[in-house]
Formats: C-alpha cells, sequence, structure tokens
C-alpha cells in the first residue's frame, strides 16, 4: 500500500519545513565484488528484442557501466524455436527469427565468464489502453496524465507502465496488480511531471504511455526494486527471475500504447 | 519439572516454617502520605532504631505492615524529597501506624545530615531496575520544551532512543516492541504521538517511574527487554487544584481535588497540540492544507471505602489525526480503562484486584475518487489478582494471577465502490500466567529474591489458519471454530536477585531472568509506524525468549553524596524474528509466510555516576554494547549487528540551582551510529541507477551528539498559586545528525551518484508557561 510512503513523506516535508535540511555528504563505502546485470525483453509487437549485459561498478566511479561482451545468449520458446542472439553493439545482444507471442513461455540463457545464466517468462495477453486523457489533481490543480484500462476478469494481471516525454524515456517504478481492482477498469494516474521529476509538464510536451502485462515474477522484481535507494530500513537487492545471482530481470510481455500531448 | 517443585518446596519452608520465637509478635502497618496532596507514598522506607537492618517498604498503594516482637519501640520513615518522620511505638498488640510526611523543601540544594542520606540504592533487592525521580522529568529539557518520560529514560544506561525525535526506544539491544509499558496496571501499545515525536505520558500528573531492564519481578510479564511502569497521580484529597502550562507547540491543564476530604479524590488530565496552526503559515499548498494534530485524556477517582477497602477508575484516551485536504487522513490512538480494589485481609495480607481494558486501534482514510477506510485494533480485556504476604520481617511473599484475552483486528477494509477487498482473518488469544516470588533477607548483608512466572499463550479459532515452510509455501490449510485452540504455548519464566552487601557504602548484585514474549511488533520501519501490526504467537510463530544474566557492582562515595553502579550483562535471545527480502507485511492475510526465524544475542557493560545533593546534581551515564542476530537466510547465517546496535552511549545531565528562582540544566548525549546496509556498489536498469548490496548491517550511521539547554524561572511562589515560565534550546550547537541517507545521481552531473544525509532537527527553542493553583 502507498500509505506508509504517504504519511512518511507528509510527516518528512512537514518537519523539513521546520528547521530540517539535506546535504551531500562523503562516505566511505566498501566495495565488493562485480555482479553481472542481465536485463531483456521479448514483446508481443514485431522484434528484434534486445539483452543488454553489463557489470556493476563502485559507488563513486562514473556513471559508465561496463558492457559484458562476448556472451553466448539464447532465447527459446516452448513451442520449439530458439534464436542465437548476435551481438550488434558491446553488450547488447539482439534476436533475429523470435516471435513473441502472448501464452509462450519464454527461456533466456546466457554464458559468460564461466557462469550460465538462465531465467523463464511467461507472456500474458495483451490489455489495451480504453482511454488516455488528462486529469486535474485534487491537491494543486496539477495536470495528471492518465490512463483507463480494463482488468481481464478470473486471472491474476500484472501490469508495467512507462512513460516517454518527447521521446525521452523518464526513469521510474510503476507496478501494479490487479488485487484490488479483479474485472474492473483501473484508472492509473502517472503523475504530472516531466522527465525530472519535480518540475511540471509543458503544454504541447508529447506524453506517450506504454503499458505492459508482465508476469508474476517479472512484478516482483519491480516491487522489490522499490526502496532500492536506502530509504528502507533493510534495503536489499530486488528479487530477480533470473537465477544464479544475477541482477536486472527477464521479461516476456505484451504491450500496448497511447499518446497524448499535453494542452 | 524436577527443578520447579524443589523450588516451590524451598519457598514453603523458608516461608511457612520461619521459625517463630517463643514470645509474642505483633504487626504494626498503615500507609504513608503525603501531608499537602494525600498522594500515596511508594517506596518509602519503613526502619525500626532498636532493630537495624529491619524494616520494610510501602507498595504501590503507599501500604507497609512489619510484624515485630512485643516492645517499645522508634519507627522511622524516610523518602526522598520528604522530611523523616518517627513515632514511639508501644507494641502490646497489633496496631495502625500511618504517617503523612511533608515536603522538605530545598533538600537538594543544602547539604543535608549525612544519616539522612540514603544507601537504598546498596540495600535494595532490584537490580537492573531504575527509579526516576518526577522532580528530575521537571528539570531536564527535551525537544520543543515538552517534559517527557521516555525521552528522559533514554538518559539512563542501557536505554537507548530509536532514533532522532523517537519515543520508541531499545533497553539493552532489544527491538523497541520488547518494552512492556504499563499505565497505572493498563497496557500502551503505541506510547507515541506524532510518529514518535511526543509520549503519550502527561508528565504533570505522573507520581512514579520504574524501569526494569529484563531482570523484572515475576509479577511482570509478556515483553522480553523491560518494564516501564508509570503510576499516575492519585489526586489531592485535601483541596481542589488546577495547574497547566501554555507552551510553543501544546498546552496542558489538569485539575485535582477531593470527592470526600480525606477519603476520595479525583484527577483530571488534558493537553493538546497545535503543530498545524505553524503549517498553515507554509506556502506550500500540500502542507498548509494539513491536519495535525493530537490530544491527550487522563482521568482518575479513587474512594476509601473503609480502612480495609478502596476503589481506584482510572482511565485514558488519546489520539493522533494527520490529514492531508480531504484525501488523505490516518488517525491513531490508545485508550484504556481500569477497575481496581485494595482489600486488606489482614494486616499482613494485601490484595489488589484489577479489570483492565486496553485498546490500540488506527484508521486510514482515502479518497481519491473510490472512499475507502481501514480499521485495525487490538484489544485487551485483563484480570490481574495480586497479593502481597508481609511474612516477617525479612520475608515478603507476592503471588498472583494474570489473565488477558487479546482481540486483534489486522484489518476490516470498506469502500464505496464494491472492490474486491477482503478484510483480513481476526485474531483471538488467550494468555494466563500465574507467579510466585519470594523476597527474603538471610542474615545482614545476604538478601535474595525468587521466583518464577508460570504463564501460557493459546491462539483460538474461529477462522482459516495456514501453516507454511521454511519458504513461506503453505503447506496446510485448517478451518477453526469459535474458541477452538490452534497453539498453545506454555513456559516458565524464573526471576532470581541475589543482593550481597559488603558494607553499607557497596555491594554486589547478580541476577538471572527469563522472559517470554507472545506478541510481536511486524515492523519495516526505524522510528515505528502507527500502522505497524501486532502477531500473536500462533502454529508458525513461536514464542521469543530471552534469558539474561547480570552482575553488577554498586557503590556510594562521600557519605551517600554520589552514587554509582556498574553492571554487565548477557543476554540469548531465540524465535527471533526478521522479514524475507521485499516482505508484504501490510494488509497481507498471509503475512506469516514472509517471516524468517533466528537467534541473537546482546551483552553489554552499563556505568552510572549520580550526584544526588547540592546546588549542582546530576549524572553521567555510559554504555558499552553490542546486540547481535543470526538468520540462516541473512548474511549466510553469521552473527550481525541488529539495527539497534550502538557501541558507545554517552548521557550527562547536569542541573543546577542557580538561586531560589533560576534553575539552569543542560544534557548532553553521544552515540555510535546505528547499524546500515549502504551500497557496495551501483548498476544500471531501463536507464535508471540502482544500488548494489552486499551484507545487511555492515555500514554504520555517522555518530550522533546534541546539547539541550533548558531553564526555569521561578516568578512567583506562594502559598496558593505558583508560575514559572520554561526556556529551552534542543540541539543548541546546532549539529546535523543524520536522520537518514539515501542515494541518487547528482542532479547537475548524472554521471554521478552521490550520498544525501537528512537532518530532522537542528537548533530548535522553545518556552513554556506554567501555573499551579
Amino acid at each position: 500500500m502507498k500509505t506508509n510512503r504517504i504519511h512518511f513523506i507528509i510527516i518528512v516535508l512537514i518537519i523539513c519545513s521546520l528547521s530540517s535540511c539535506e546535504k551531500i555528504i562523503n562516505l566511505n563505502l566498501d566495495t565488493s565484488a562485480t555482479g553481472i546485470v542481465i536485463v531483456g525483453n521479448v514483446f508481443d509487437h514485431m522484434g528484434p528484442y534486445q539483452v543488454v549485459i553489463s557489470k556493476t561498478i563502485n559507488f563513486t566511479e562514473s556513471n559508465v557501466f561496463p558492457p559484458i561482451t562476448g556472451a553466448k545468449v539464447t532465447i527459446s520458446d516452448n513451442a520449439g524455436h530458439t534464436n542465437l542472439l548476435t551481438e550488434s553493439s558491446p553488450g547488447k545482444y539482439t534476436t533475429s527469427t523470435l516471435k513473441g507471442i502472448p501464452g509462450l513461455t519464454y527461456t533466456l540463457a546466457v554464458e559468460t565468464e564461466g557462469k550460465t545464466f538462465t531465467a523463464t517468462s511467461t507472456m500474458p495477453n495483451p490489455v489495451n489502453i480504453d482511454r488516455i486523457y488528462i486529469k486535474r489533481s485534487t491537491v494543486g490543480n496539477e495536470k495528471e496524465i492518465t490512463v483507463d484500462f480494463k482488468d481481464p476478469e478470473n486471472i491474476d494481471n500484472y501490469y508495467r507502465v512507462i512513460e516517454y516525454i518527447n521521446d525521452t524515456l523518464k526513469t521510474g517504478i510503476n507496478v501494479g496488480n490487479d488485487k484490488l481492482y479483479q474485472g474492473k477498469i483501473i484508472d492509473y494516474s502517472l503523475g504530472s511531471t516531466a522527465l525530472d521529476n519535480e518540475t511540471p509538464l509543458k503544454t504541447g510536451d508529447r506524453v506517450k504511455v506504454q503499458l505492459e502485462c508482465i508476469d508474476k515474477d517479472v512484478f516482483e522484481y519491480f516491487r522489490t526494486s522499490r526502496g532500492n535507494d536506502g530509504q528502507s530500513t533493510s534495503p536489499a537487492n530486488p528479487v530477480s527471475n533470473i537465477n544464479n545471482g544475477a541482477l536486472g530481470y527477464f521479461s516476456a510481455c505484451s504491450v500496448r500504447e497511447a499518446t497524448i500531448t499535453v494542452p | 519439572m524436577y527443578n520447579c517443585k524443589l523450588y516451590f518446596l524451598f519457598l514453603f519452608f523458608t516461608v511457612l516454617l520461619h521459625p517463630i520465637a517463643a514470645q509474642q509478635h505483633y504487626t504494626i502497618s498503615g500507609y504513608i502520605r503525603d501531608a499537602k496532596t494525600g498522594e500515596d507514598i511508594i517506596g518509602a522506607n519503613v526502619t525500626i532504631k532498636e532493630l537495624p537492618g529491619k524494616g520494610s517498604t510501602t507498595n504501590t498503594y503507599g501500604y507497609y505492615s512489619i510484624t515485630l516482637p512485643a516492645g517499645q519501640y522508634q519507627i522511622s520513615t524516610q523518602y526522598v524529597g520528604y522530611a523523616p518522620q518517627n513515632q514511639q511505638i508501644n507494641l502490646n498488640q497489633s496496631q495502625k501506624v500511618d504517617f503523612q510526611l511533608t515536603e522538605q523543601v530545598n533538600e537538594l540544594s543544602e547539604v543535608v545530615i549525612s544519616s539522612q542520606r540514603k544507601n537504598e540504592n546498596i540495600t535494595k533487592l532490584e537490580m537492573g531496575a531504575q527509579k526516576l525521580d518526577t522532580k528530575d522529568l521537571k528539570n531536564i529539557p527535551v525537544l520543543f520544551g515538552e517534559k517527557d518520560v521516555l525521552k528522559t529514560i533514554q538518559l539512563l544506561p542501557g536505554i537507548k532512543s530509536a532514533g532522532e525525535g523517537s519515543s520508541g526506544f531499545n533497553v539493552r539491544g532489544g527491538s523497541t516492541d520488547e518494552n512492556l509499558i504499563l499505565l497505572d496496571e493498563a497496557t500502551v501499545y503505541n506510547a507515541s504521538h506524532l510518529m514518535g515525536f511526543f509520549s503519550v505520558f502527561n508528565s504533570d500528573a505522573i507520581k512514579d517511574i520504574s524501569v526494569y531492564k529484563g531482570n523484572e519481578p515475576a509479577l511482570y510479564g509478556g515483553r522480553l527487554s523491560s518494564v516501564l511502569d508509570i503510576k499516575m497521580n492519585d489526586g489531592n484529597d485535601k483541596k481542589f487544584g488546577v495547574s497547566g502550562g501554555i507552551g510553543l507547540i501544546s498546552s496542558r491543564l489538569t485539575v485535582e481535588g477531593p470527592i470526600v476530604k480525606d477519603k476520595g479524590s479525583f484527577i483530571i488530565s488534558a493537553r493538546r497540540t497545535y503543530a498545524d496552526l505553524f503549517l498553515a503559515l507554509s506556502k506550500d499548498t500540500t502542507i498548509n492544507n494539513a491536519t495535525l494534530y493530537f490530544y491527550d485524556f487522563n482521568a482518575k477517582a479513587n474512594y476509601r471505602i473503609d480502612n480495609k477497602n478502596r476503589i481506584f477508575l482510572s482511565g485514558y484516551f488519546g489520539k493522533d489525526v494527520l490529514g492531508l485536504s480531504n484525501r488523505f487522513g490516518l488517525n491513531w490512538g490508545n485508550s484504556t480503562a481500569t477497575i481496581r480494589l485494595n482489600h486488606l485481609f489482614s494486616d499482613r495480607l494485601f490484595s489488589n484486584t484489577s479489570f483492565i481494558f486496553s485498546n490500540y486501534n488506527y484508521k486510514i482514510n482515502i479518497n481519491n475518487g473510490i472512499e475507502m477506510h481501514i480499521i485495525s485494533r487490538i484489544q485487551d480485556y485483563s484480570l490481574k489478582q495480586d497479593f502481597q504476604l508481609f511474612a516477617g520481617t525479612n520475608s515478603t511473599l507476592k503471588f498472583g494471577i494474570n489473565s488477558i484475552v487479546h482481540n486483534i483486528i489486522p484489518g476490516i477494509i470498506t469502500a464505496s465502490d464494491t472492490t474486491n477487498l477482503k478484510s483480513l482473518t481476526n485474531k483471538h488469544a488467550w494468555e494466563n500466567a500465574v507467579y510466585i516470588t519470594h523476597q527474603y533477607k538471610f542474615s545482614d548483608k545476604v538478601s535474595v529474591e525468587y521466583g518464577a512466572r508460570l504463564s501460557s499463550f493459546s491462539l483460538l479459532g474461529p477462522g482459516t489458519f495456514y501453516t507454511y515452510d521454511v519458504n513461506g509455501n503453505t503447506t496446510d490449510t485448517a478451518t477453526y471454530k469459535k474458541g477452538q485452540y490452534i497453539s498453545t504455548y506454555v513456559y516458565l519464566e524464573p526471576r532470581t536477585t541475589l543482593n550481597y552487601i559488603l558494607n553499607p557504602q557497596s555491594s554486589i548484585k547478580a541476577s538471572y531472568s527469563r522472559n517470554v514474549q507472545n506478541l510481536h511488533l511486524l515492523s519495516n520501519s526505524t522510528s515505528g509506524n502507527p500502522t505497524d501490526l501486532w502477531m500473536p504467537s500462533s502454529n508458525n510463530v513461536k514464542p521469543e525468549i530471552a534469558d539474561q544474566i547480570s552482575l553488577g557492582y554498586y557503590r556510594n562515595f562521600k557519605d551517600n553524596q554520589y552514587e554509582f553502579f556498574s553492571e554487565i550483562y548477557f543476554k540469548s535471545l531465540k524465535n527471533q524474528i526478521d522479514y524475507k527480502n521485499g516482505a508484504e507485511l501490510n494488509f497481507n492475510e498471509n503475512v506469516e509466510s514472509q517471516l524468517l526465524y533466528g537467534k541473537g544475542r546482546a551483552y553489554g557493560l552499563e556505568v552510572f555516576l549520580k550526584k544526588k545533593y547540592g546546588k549542582l546534581n546530576g549524572w553521567i551515564s555510559y554504555t558499552l554494547s553490542r546486540t547481535e542476530r543470526k538468520f540462516d537466510q541473512i548474511n549466510n547465517g553469521n552473527y550481525y549487528p541488529a539495527r539497534q546496535d550502538r557501541t558507545h552511549d554517552i548521557s550527562i545531565v547536569g542541573i543546577y540551582e542557580l538561586n531560589k528562582r533560576w534553575t539552569l540544566s543542560s544534557t548532553w548525549v553521544y552515540n555510535t551510529g546505528n547499524a546500515v546496509t549502504f551500497p557496495t556498489g551501483k548498476y544500471q536498469v531501463d536507464g535508471k541507477t540502482m544500488f548494489y548490496y552486499s551484507n545487511r548491517n555492515a555500514n554504520r550511521m555517522p555518530a550522533y551528539h546534541r546539547l539541550d539547554l533548558g531553564a526555569t524561572w521561578i516568578v512567583k511562589k506562594t502559598k496558593n498559586f505558583e508560575s514559572s515560565w520554561t526556556f529551552s534550546v534542543y540541539n543548541a550547537y546546532s549539529h546535523e545528525n543524520a536522520y537518514m541517507i539515501t542515494f541518487r545521481d547528482n542532479k547537475d552531473d548524472p554521471s554521478r551518484t552521490e550520498a544525501v544525509q537528512t537532518t530532522l532537527f537542528r537548533i530548535i527553542p522553545s518556552f513554556s508557561y506554567n501555573f499551579k493553583f
């Protein structure tokens, strides 16, 4: 539930307005053995699909994440197709013949640096975005990008919403399940801020919203990714659906999108 | 079971077959009260001039009893802050001897005659127990200038704050739910207001505060680490009085007076905060629309029916309200109600019967299109029967039973739209305990308190209950009818303390105790959310057990002007609870599948030096400690520091009485930071920088230190009216203590990541005006 975060935020805001402050500090952080990060998606639209493999770096280093080259990456489905991916650019491996079809189960296998990592994901059926519109928020009267879609009854659905503003991906984690909305129309607001998560959207901004239907393990990955920045009392790595200690996720999902220009 | 039987057999021999001399014995008994207000004085010493080393202490209701051979005696009584009194007794029959003590003004600033200074910290049996003087409460400056019991006890060794501004506390490495907080015998589940910034206790109406750090007597049970026993004033039974104060953040008012003069009295206290008035000044629309306040209400009445019977009625009601326009609202609060009956079966057998109701609940209201309300509560109905048998001048026996029915409603959800929301299954539990304790003085040098508490805890139906395996998968589902037993745990909790008096200036104490806890607070946050869930022991969750041994050296200096003690302790913890990675604790019917079980240990050294008398007085306390946990699934099954582990903890308190009108005070605290988990690396997923974590709690928050200053100016003090101003400065040198450290990409240069420290409070001055009629 978001309530804990809401009232936590309220208290911090209130207290911040009284006398507190934030400051950047230098911490002497430990370093650890590098981890391997694998991020792969299979969509229900035409390929090719991509798997990105990189390494972790130390906290103090610049955000240039070294790619892992020369890995053997295959994606197969349970209908008998197997695709060996080719490295189109360092760390980026693309499919050629694989087609994403809802209902099939896809298996990813990565061999690199003497270790093997595997993951499976079953692609759910797609859910269309019925409506995209601007809703005025009750607090602050801001323009919130909102989408409506109908949750299919009788199955457990997991959703991921991705936002692009003027063709740039807005980073953030927006996932949800249908526990409270089984079979109903879900009215989901993405918020009213621009790419920096602070300033409001400007008139003329083109916002593209993608609604992904993801499977349960991928939902668990994103759910446990929240609180990764140290706000949780026991921060830990998200629960990945890739084995052998890999970071990242492998998701076979169906996608629908809608676009709106901010008035 | 063998040990049990020998134990109780020994008990009978020493108590009942106590050698009685051929001479006739008579009993002197009675009540010791404050002459001005009629309040019972708890823990006053009664001594006999002709029989040094023998005596008694008044119990919670101000009652004492001594049985002596016939003869002539001078009985004296003493209590800190009061002038001693004597009475000559010709003991040729059992008689009632009451005392009415008068306050000794300026006892601290004058040099008190050494014979009057007490060394009861050397002679008394309690170990790891500290009594807090209500006068200390008045002088010590705390956050926002509010007198706060919970903040003040954190200045004692072994007791640490759970976090900046938090009322929760950790005792000897235990978690914040391991403290039994009692207000006139009723359990208080959430002792803090506003997310921990204030406590629920209105210090105007408090009479007595005792803290036990793990080796509490057998009459207490249910929590592993400590007991905080708070007794409220009963009310002035001689004349009406009004007192109160108006402060920057909150105001309070107390009204007390007699119902029937010298026979009965009442007291009503109320307190309300108005922090939201300041929020309305903010420019930010989110903040100036917010509601934020709490209020407290204490009411008590008592009546002496005759000289053998007395009845007490008390209640507490408090509520916190937090809201954001009409979109979101959260309110929570405790309420308690108690009926107590004192009865004297004989002048040696004192009995108290209590009927107690205690309730803690929270309500969440959400209105963002769909209106939704969530209610959660825990309710206790409790019966306590306590006996105290004053068996001889050397021997007191306490025994009794306690039975509590717990009703836990984890979450009832109602919504305007018929979304398929299922309320969680309610839980019912029945807790019983029987205890017996014997305080016995073997000789002038050796006294011992030994006893045990036999406790049972059962989870009852109705409902559907699941059994989970170690991975959280459901292995069994069973449905139970109302009143059917799902699980029962029975434990024996021995409690023993030994005091060896080396000389009137020093003693050594040793103790062993076992504590069992059956209600567990599931919490993912450091300061404690009001929405944290209390969960009973069940077919999946075993009771937590703590075994503690401690050894202490107590010493007084300079004719009891200085008190010193040093204690070491070791605690072994079993059936500790932690959470799976990414555990869902809120509104989860299968919350027990998210738990991990392990063990723990805590050990430390506590040092305390107090100057009790003189113009300048105060204390220094230092704790060196470690608290660790061990879970198979965390840190490869190695011992790792618990979040509340802090190596060093120092508190220095100084109170200086400048003159009759001005008192200055200051406190300085320092502690090593909590154990935390910081990232050891970073990576990128979908354009977002993610942080890589390795071992849990391998890092430390920066050290915390803070200086508070306070001053009290007594403007007017006459027989009928008192008024004063209190000024305080919290965090006088404005040290930026870390409340939270988070990590993010630098806004201006996203190729760098940075650590951001949030400080909650810098320097905060405050003042309040206090009055008393």
